[in-house]
């Protein structure tokens, strides 16, 4: 009986992956983890892979990545190509059936989204331009409704003795999410007009009536050139700007740089939940944001 | 194994089992709970359709592109994605291609019948392909795409001047339980840190001296099947095993017959340091059968070989903009087996040679910046032939220094310098190269 007792331990771990209760989602991003965590409650588990201040085009496959993929009942993800440099490869090497393409383990948040700025066509000449369009939809309090619905119907595939849990949490989300709606519509955005290092504020833009009149990256992943810099520098001479935005993930160089000539202000936007300490969940994040901007 | 597979499916059998009695009010449940999804799904679609009538309005006012002021084009409104593509990418009707171009400019301080004839005494007699001036090393096509949900299908194949070859060619499962994973076909073998690596993506323009030694210049590729294990464990660890044709003209059988007779095994295993660290490292070991021609000129050998070795990386990449790789492996061969000459006399042969390599690549912004140093005959340089030790000379070793831009994902540009003292007769071989690597197509994701 002794004997079998460090045996059947080692099968429990060897089979069930980890041996907490509840269902492993493993989610790429920071922001899909927090919200899947505020679905799912203490029915999950949540690993988020990437770090807050990481570029989420850019990051490591790491081992450990792929070991939290291999115990995932599901893992959810950002979608439109943002991840296509390291997510198939985790997917592939986790050796898990439950998270392939196709399967309801397999979560694409991009899905439930109106996606913009989908180019007609696109080459690499142009930049590393997504040619699904842009996927840095997170800030736009309307696409998120749709993302927690789905959610919510996702987890209770995976789910189903909780699904009715899920589809509650979702339903009270989505209801927080238009009571905030109705406090950030009333910050004076409208016709504002920034550059941007990178383009991640065009849905906030198209949502909340701002304008995004250059950016300073040259071309998307590719660095400004001094020639690019003159230009932003003659444009914010013609037109009245009220700052330029980045990230923290972007290089601070070139926006001091237009800042110091210019006498703009910086404007240093959290991308991320948890990307500064404040930002604990997406609706801190985006109460943070519409701040930093009004 | 089947048992232990067995019994979680007996305890989720039993679990559902147990509603089978109230089958009716969960269908009802399940009816209201459809009817209330159908709700929410219209409800959705309503607001959808309204994003879509807003969106449309302030896309006629039109995005600023560029600092030009373009006009964005037209059609760029917004549609839901509507269904999912494979990994949330692009649709997947044909497969993923992609063309990498790989070429460089080479010069060397030795003439080029030399570098032909120069190989590495008491450890292989091959020679470099490597001609001076300008060298088209492959254009490499690369596709993959799902076969069906079972497998995934991959191919390698290189044009050179001389024709197109199947360099890999092989199949993955996705479906199997457990951690289990299936290759099979033609592939790289994953035995050790470089050797499943495609040169393109080398993080310098040729191998360590122990793979070009023990394995020659494009390390294992062979005819096979490989099985590998990833088990829940706290943290990573993977086993695997391979078994293969033995093809290598190197430690195996260029005209291997009645194979298959190369075996390979490895463990890796690999721990986070903090968020930006990672550690990964672990033992392997591969044995087989060996006939070959490359041990001495005019000499044939055959016997057995077996090589250990130990891989162990480590990679710190804070951001997109800053990173360093220090990575470093042993190895060591035994063979045994007679090698006779030209004129048919044969001898025994017994060798324990060691080799080793550490290097380091620090990024910065576009900019990679690396430094190697490989060495062979470290703790053993056994050579016994006929019961008689050989040595051939001083160690040989070499020492490389690199610079890459790399201005994009799919462009990089090397210039590489090595000091080489592998040839056993005092003279360096002074080498540099300027590579060029461009790929088109799908974007291909990295393996760590």
């Amino acid at each position: 009986m002794r004997r079998t007792a460090p045996i059947s331990l080692i099968i429990v771990l060897l089979f069930m992956g980890s041996a907490s209760a509840g269902i492993n989602v493993v989610a790429t991003l920071p922001w899909i983890g927090s919200m899947v965590a505020e679905v799912g409650r203490d029915k999950i588990n949540v690993t988020v892979l990437v770090r807050p201040g990481q570029d989420p085009h850019m990051v490591e496959a790491r081992p450990s990545m792929v070991l939290a993929s291999r115990k995932a009942d599901m893992i959810a993800y950002n979608g439109l190509d943002l991840e296509i440099g390291y997510l198939p490869i985790l997917i592939e090497s986790s050796r898990n059936p439950a998270i392939q393409p196709g399967k309801a383990g397999n979560f694409d948040c991009s899905r439930f989204v109106s996606v913009l700025e989908k180019p007609a066509s696109v080459d690499r000449s142009m930049g590393d331009v997504h040619p699904l369009g842009n996927p840095h939809y997170h800030l736009s309090p309307r696409n998120m409704k749709s993302i927690v619905v789905g959610i919510a119907r996702g987890l209770g595939e995976v789910d189903p003795a909780n699904a009715a849990f899920y589809r509650a949490n979702g339903t009270s989300l989505v209801k927080m999410i238009e009571e905030r709606q109705k406090m950030w519509t009333n910050k004076p955005l409208k016709g504002k007009k920034y550059l941007t290092y990178h383009k991640f504020f065009e849905y906030l833009a198209s949502e909340y009536g701002f304008e995004i009149v250059g950016y300073i990256e040259a071309k998307p992943g590719i660095p400004p050139s001094s020639g690019h810099i003159e230009g932003l520098m003659e444009l914010s001479k013609r037109v009245r700007l009220d700052g330029i935005l980045t990230t923290s993930s972007s290089p601070r160089k070139a926006p001091d740089f237009i800042a110091g000539r210019t006498g703009l202000k910086v404007i240093m936007l959290p991308q991320d939940v948890g990307a500064v300490p404040g930002a604990v969940d997406w609706f801190s994040l985006m109460d943070l944001i519409i701040a930093a901007l009004s | 194994m089947k048992r232990l597979i067995l019994i979680p499916l007996f305890v989720c059998l039993a679990c559902s089992g147990s509603f089978a009695s109230d089958i009716e009010s969960r269908v009802k449940a399940m009816e209201d709970i459809l009817k209330k999804q159908q709700q929410m799904i219209d409800a959705q679609q309503k607001v959808i359709e309204q994003l879509k009538g807003e969106l449309e309005a302030t896309a006629k006012k039109q995005e600023t592109l560029t600092v030009a002021e373009k006009p964005a084009s037209p059609g760029t409104g917004p549609k839901p994605s509507g269904a999912s593509a494979l990994f949330g990418g692009s649709f997947m009707t044909n497969p993923y291609i992609s063309f990498i171009l790989d070429t460089n400019f080479y010069s060397s301080s030795i003439n080029e019948r030399e570098l032909a004839n120069r190989g590495i005494p008491g450890y292989s007699n091959l020679g470099f392909e490597q001609k001076k001036g300008f060298n088209l090393t492959a254009g490499e096509l690369f596709l993959f795409a799902p076969v069906d949900p079972y497998f995934n299908l991959y191919a390698t194949i290189p044009f050179t001047e001389n024709g197109a070859s199947i360099e890999e060619a092989f199949f993955l499962t996705t479906d199997l339980p457990q951690g289990f994973q299936v290759k099979g076909g033609k592939f790289k073998s994953n035995f050790s840190r470089l050797n499943a690596q495609h040169p393109h993506t080398w993080d310098f323009a040729d191998l360590p001296l122990a793979y070009r030694a023990f394995l020659g210049g494009e390390g294992l590729i062979e005819k096979g099947a490989q099985l590998t294990y990833l088990p829940g464990l706290p943290f990573y660890t993977i086993l695997g095993m391979e078994v293969l044709q033995g093809e290598n003209e190197v430690i195996f059988n260029k005209n291997a017959t009645g194979g298959p007779h190369g075996f390979t095994g490895f463990v890796k295993q690999s721990i986070d340091v903090g968020d930006y660290s990672t550690l990964l490292f672990g033992p392997y070991a591969m044995g087989g059968q060996t006939r070959t021609t490359t041990v001495a000129n005019g000499a044939f050998f055959r016997g057995n070989s077996q090589l250990y070795g130990f891989e162990a990386v480590y990679k710190w990449k804070p951001s997109k903009y800053k990173s360093l790789i220090i990575q470093g492996e042993y190895m060591v061969r035994k063979q045994d087996g007679t090698l006779s000459n030209a004129l048919g006399a044969a001898s025994g042969l017994t060798r324990a040679q060691d080799g080793a390599y550490v290097q380091a690549l620090y990024q910065v912004d576009r900019w990679r910046f690396g430094a190697r140093y490989d060495r062979l005959s470290i703790f053993n340089s056994e050579y016994d032939l006929g019961g008689v030790d050989r040595q051939f000379g001083p160690a040989p070793w070499r020492a490389t220094g690199a610079v890459e831009l790399n201005l994009s994902e799919f462009s990089r540009l090397r210039l590489q310098y090595n000091y080489d003292r592998s040839g056993g007769d005092g003279k360096t071989n002074n080498e540099v190269y300027l590579q060029l690597i461009l790929g088109i197509g799908a974007h291909s994701a990295h393996a760590f």
